[in-house]
This record gives structure tokens, C-alpha cells and sequence, in this order.
């Protein structure tokens, strides 16, 4: 959760969120492909997956983003994203490290409005990287 | 051919479909991304943090269509059957694999628990790259989310899935 109020006076170009890191487990995907309704076997059943020549049953891609998604809101607060925009890079493997990098690349007012424009990945402990992209947040400002 | 494919793809609406935005499904989905804030669970802390309701997580409409599509909210566009697979069909004729290549979200206002949304989608777009003796088709797919009272907009949602065989 975001534990204090981030203000737009507050943040400066360059700066990044916490980093959010999750060993992925099959029973993560389990739980995703539940509540997101996605049943691809792919996801959950290892023998179907090898069988269509996978190493392993591999993480749902918007498993990925909503991990992202999650690391964003803990720092700007639910609720406060305008734009999120991401590239499926690679695919996730049940044992993996994935890290959230999100990295603020702009600032900027648009009417009332005080924005804040962000690089956002999720990689791996190698640094390879699963998704790539893009959000937009609006914060408070201290006026 | 294979623009003959592309322009019959453009255009194609993949139907409307009318959602109840559910409490316990919020909940469940924000811990199936990691998420433990109580704001997604006690309206309570929701209000805290000066949010009106029980707010969804940020990539929740890409799968609100699965849930609370109850049959009497329906309109005459609901889709019949899995209206990707329509527009899929022709290219998947020739075999090959299906991939989410990027997704885009734009929110106007964040989707609460409560909400009834109506989301109608259509192809925007579709184009194809040869990519090391690969044929790579990517179909665009914009599904435009709203609130049914009030037609205030609500969330847009842009999916570029891949075929590549």
C-alpha cells in the first residue's frame, strides 16, 4: 500500500519508485488465471505446456502487468493512474525473480491536473527484461 | 490474400458487452497481482484515501468482460460466442501461434466496485511484418469502456495480439 502521500513537489526527474520483487510460483499462476478468468492451459497445466514443447507452464503475460501495475500504485496510490501502456518482452518462469524498475521521466501540469510521466519494466534477477513500457500518474500537489 | 484478410479484419466490432463491477472480485484480483493494500478490501480505507468507492486494479478491465456479464444487462450487440475467434479464424486457418504483444490502458476515471460499464470493441487496426522467414499479423483491438447511466467514459483499452506462423 502507499504508505505516505507522494506530492509533485516532491518528486524530481530521475527518481524511482520502491523496487517490488516476487519469486513467481505455479500456484501464483493458479490464482491469476482464477481471478482473471484466463484458463489458457499454457499457464497452469505443466503436462499440456511441455507437451506443446515448454520448458514449463510460463506466466500469463497480464500477470506481468499487473505485477507492474501493483508496484506503481503502491507508490503514487490506487486510483491515480491516467495512461499504462506496456510491450510483452519475454516470458515468465515459475522460480524467477521479477523486479519492478520504474523510473520518473517527466513532470508536467495538464490543466488542474499535476502529472507525473514514467519508464516502467519488470525484469528478471539477470536483468532480462518481460515487459517494457510506459504510464502516466496524477499526484497532489502541496499548492 | 493476405490483404484481403487485413481489410476484412479492420473494422470488424468484437461486440458489446454490459459488466456489474463486483466487490469480491476486486478483492480477489488485486491478490492475484500481489497487491495487499486494504483500499482494494475495506471501503473504510478506500474512503481514506479519498477514493468515492473500492477502486480496481489498474489492469482489472482487461479481464472485467469474464465476470458480471450477467445475461439481463445484455444488449442486442452482446457477442455471440468467442468474436476474437471470427476475427483470429481466417488467420489461424493456416496454423501458427497467438501471442499479447502489447497492451495499452487509458483511464478517464478509475473503474469502482459498483460500477455497471458497458464496453464495445472493435478492430482499429491490422498490419503484417515478415520477421526472419516468419509471417508476424498484428490485429489492434480497442474496447471502450463506459458507464452505463451516465455514458460518462470510463476506461479504454488497447490490445495488440500477434500472430505469427
Amino acid at each position: 500500500m502507499a504508505d505516505a502521500v507522494l506530492y509533485y513537489e516532491d518528486v524530481a526527474e530521475g527518481d524511482e519508485a520502491p523496487e517490488l520483487t516476487h519469486v513467481l510460483t505455479r500456484t501464483d499462476l493458479v490464482a491469476y488465471a482464477g481471478a482473471s478468468g484466463d484458463y489458457n492451459p499454457m499457464h497452469h497445466d505443466e503436462v499440456k505446456a511441455t507437451a506443446a514443447g515448454q520448458p514449463s507452464v510460463f506466466g500469463h503475460g497480464m500477470f506481468s502487468m499487473g505485477l507492474l501495475g501493483t508496484a506503481i500504485t503502491h507508490w503514487v496510490g490506487a486510483g491515480n493512474v491516467k495512461r499504462f501502456t506496456v510491450r510483452f518482452a519475454r516470458q515468465t518462469w515459475p522460480d524467477e525473480e521479477l523486479r519492478s524498475r520504474i523510473v520518473v521521466t517527466g513532470k508536467r501540469t495538464e490543466g488542474d491536473a499535476h502529472l507525473l510521466d514514467l519508464d516502467v519494466r519488470l525484469h528478471n534477477a539477470a536483468g532480462e527484461e518481460k515487459v517494457v513500457g510506459e504510464a502516466t500518474v496524477q499526484v497532489p500537489a502541496r499548492g | 490474400m493476405a490483404d484481403d484478410i487485413l481489410s476484412t479484419i479492420i473494422g470488424t466490432p468484437t461486440g458489446t458487452t454490459v459488466v456489474t463491477v463486483e466487490r469480491g472480485q476486486l478483492a480477489l484480483f488485486a491478490t492475484a497481482v500481489k497487491d495487499d493494500d486494504p483500499v482494494y478490501r475495506d471501503p473504510r480505507a478506500a474512503e481514506a484515501a479519498g477514493l468515492p468507492g473500492i477502486p480496481a486494479p489498474p489492469t482489472y478491465p482487461f479481464v472485467m468482460g469474464n465476470f458480471g456479464a450477467y445475461p439481463e444487462l445484455q444488449t442486442e450487440d452482446a457477442p455471440s460466442g468467442n468474436p476474437m475467434g471470427a476475427v483470429l479464424g481466417p488467420l489461424m486457418a493456416n496454423g501458427g501461434l497467438i501471442l499479447h504483444g502489447e497492451q495499452e490502458f487509458t483511464y478517464h476515471r478509475p473503474v469502482f466496485g459498483g460500477d455497471v460499464l458497458e464496453g464495445t470493441g472493435l478492430v482499429v487496426d491490422a498490419y503484417q511484418k515478415e520477421s526472419k522467414g516468419k509471417t508476424m499479423t498484428f490485429v489492434v483491438v480497442e474496447t471502450a469502456w463506459s458507464d452505463r447511466a451516465t455514458g460518462e467514459p470510463v476506461c479504454t483499452s488497447r490490445m495488440n495480439i500477434i500472430h505469427r506462423v
